[in-house]
């Protein structure tokens, strides 16, 4: 061996990574050649050089302080996170758990109770308009709940009674909700989950697809009013614009002025809910089996026995405290309803995980906040409420968080910051 | 050394925030030692290693490929490094650790801050088998497997480090002399 092909080998001889022969072979060159000699020597000082200040450095510890960071920083995210955008770094956590299956499920079932004034008659053009919307057995469109730059789009296929709905701020997660029998199948498309879910009751009576929704309001529109109001520029195109208004509603559509085509239809429901519905494709060719209640092949059927119908003033009180003390850290919120309800979804999933309870316990109190919420949206459709309870402390008894006049009654519920509830007459309600 | 990087990753994407401890655990001396040539100071080594470290943990989500995890954590500490560094700042510390150095002769610490910038100033490729080697603790053989490169580009690699290492020891050595 030379001292060309000695030094080649170098580094592995002493890392011991050489054959036998090949060991040898170094070995004896090293015998007669000082230059080679010199040469391992110095390669072995650096070595321990190295090993020396490897072991100095490893007696750090920095895990201790970068742990802490990182939950600290994650607390901070959170709280700051009011936006879709934001909780969809968190969504891997969020489809882990079972809790947000269902409570995001439940908080997107929209209650929609109509009143629309009939007065009257129809134009030609408005007919044309809703022709494809009454007569579509599939459609296919995005939703938008709150406002356009909430984030929060609801990808919607319908098919006759039956929705399949995924959420962008919950990617993995899909809804098929079936109308005819009030069920719901929640399905975790990267745990492989599959939950049923009972909407029936006053829930299952009152829910309708977002398309339905629509569709009702068109039937009543068409014997009543609609009030065209001219030409206008949406989403980048020329459209002729419809408004048909009710006692607690008020929807808009946008349709293009040459073929009738429905761009856009905006809803306001109530003093604070809103969604978009945009980009339709009305009898899209879709497949049957998108809208299946079975649950799907190499999926896990997990049981839940919270139903989501029929929810009390109960179950919203139960919601309001879950809200103020798991997610508020003891203070109710800025707002509550079906878009800040979407929006806080991440918040709970990620402080219920950190409580550590057992599954059955955090699907349960994701169920509670669901539900409890679901009674707010039909008070939200339905009758008088306010909202009072931001910043307002858990507990304080002297401060009013709600109320709300329950339908045919003459006085209204109060419900206090220590979640106490009292009748209280017109007159002496908060202002 | 019982579960690979991309398991931790995975772990961490899925809601398990605590399983990082073990990715802080297996990295954090590669990243001082990566950082501490870099910077000057093990204060200041420390300080943007956990930053790195913490910057790592919440942008999990853009990490393509976990098996790269740690090339790509080397990433990250040298953007925070570059944002650290203020070049002045960085020559005057050194100034300072070297005087105390040779006044205290330097066995406090047992750092090795020539060594250190050594490693800073080496390429990419070279600076990582080095970190891993010494600093991760990884043998040859793990190297290979964490890098995915043969075993005898790994020593070649090792060798060529070496030689890299040496030469610049030399020289910092030589402008001391004319310093002093």
């Amino acid at each position: 061996m030379n001292c060309e092909e000695s030094k080649e080998l170098l580094v592995a001889y002493f890392e011991g990574l050489l054959e036998d022969s090949e060991q040898k072979a170094v070995e004896e060159h090293l015998k007669d050649c000082p230059a080679c000699q010199a040469d391992l020597q110095e390669l072995t000082g650096l070595h321990d050089r190295l090993v020396t200040n490897g072991k100095a450095l490893a007696q750090c510890n920095l895990e201790k302080d970068v742990m802490n960071q990182v939950i600290r920083e994650q607390n901070v995210r959170l709280k700051a996170t009011t936006r879709a955008t934001e909780a969809l770094k968190i969504r891997r956590t969020i489809m882990k758990s079972p809790v947000t299956r269902i409570a995001a499920a439940a908080a997107v079932i929209i209650v929609a109770a109509l009143g629309i004034n009939s007065i009257m008659a129809p134009s030609v053009t408005w007919a044309q308009v809703i022709e494809p919307i009454l007569n579509a057995r599939t459609v296919v469109f995005d939703l938008i709940i709150g406002g356009e730059d909430s984030g929060m789009v609801s990808h919607e296929i319908v098919i006759g009674s039956r929705i399949r709905r995924t959420m962008s701020n919950m990617p993995n997660m899909t809804l098929i909700i079936d109308m005819d029998n009030a069920r719901m199948l929640a399905l975790d498309t990267v745990g492989k989950t599959a939950i049923y879910t009972d909407i029936s009751g006053d829930l299952g009576d009152s829910t309708r697809s977002y398309i339905k929704f629509v569709r009702e309001i068109i039937t009543q529109l068409q014997d009543g009013q609609v009030e065209h109001l001219g030409e206008q520029v949406i989403d980048g195109q020329k459209a002729v614009v419809f408004v048909g208004k009710g006692h607690n509603e008020q929807v808009t559509f946008w349709a293009d002025p040459q073929s009738a085509r429905l761009i856009r239809v905006e809803a306001k429901i109530g003093q604070d809910f809103s969604f978009v519905m945009k980009n339709f494709e009305f009898d899209a060719n879709v497949d049957e089996s998108l809208v299946s209640m079975e649950v799907p092949e190499g999926y896990t059927q997990k049981e839940n026995d919270i139903a989501l119908g029929n929810a009390t003033e109960e179950d919203f009180v139960e919601s309001l405290r879950i809200w103020a003390q798991i997610i508020g850290d003891g203070t109710f919120p800025a707002a509550i309803g079906t878009e800040a309800t979407m929006q806080q979804m991440p918040t709970l999933v990620q402080k219920v995980t950190a409580m550590q309870v057992s599954e059955e316990k955090g699907t349960r109190i994701g169920m509670s906040f669901a539900k409890g919420m679901l009674f707010h949206q039909i008070q939200e459709s339905q009758g008088q409420w306010k909202y009072t309870g931001a910043g307002v402390k858990l507990g304080d008894a002297s401060k009013v968080v709600f109320w709300y006049q329950p339908q045919g009654s003459q006085s209204y519920r109060v419900i206090y910051g220590d979640l106490s509830v009292k009748d209280v007459a017109e007159e002496n309600l908060p202002k | 050394m019982s579960e690979n990087d991309k398991f931790y990753v995975e772990r961490c994407l899925d809601g398990h925030p605590d399983d990082f401890r073990y990715l802080v655990r297996r990295y954090q001396g590669v990243l001082l030692a990566n950082l501490a040539g870099k910077l000057g100071s093990r204060d200041r080594a420390e300080e943007a290693a956990q930053e790195a470290l913490v910057r790592a943990y919440f942008n999990m989500g853009k990490l393509r490929k976990p098996d790269s995890f740690f090339s790509w954590l080397l990433g990250i500490a040298d953007n925070v490094a570059k944002e650290h560094e203020r070049k002045d700042q960085i020559q005057r510390q050194r100034e300072i650790v070297r005087s105390s150095l040779q006044e205290s002769s330097g066995t406090e610490l047992s750092q090795d801050y020539a060594l250190e910038s050594a490693i800073a100033e080496l390429p990419e490729a070279y600076r990582q088998v080095i970190l891993l080697r010494y600093y991760g603790g990884h043998s040859c053989g793990q190297i290979a497997e964490q890098l995915d490169m043969p075993l005898g580009t790994v020593t070649k690699t090792l060798s060529r480090a070496y030689a890299m290492l040496r030469e610049s020891l030399q020289q910092q050595k030589q402008a001391e002399v004319y310093e002093v």
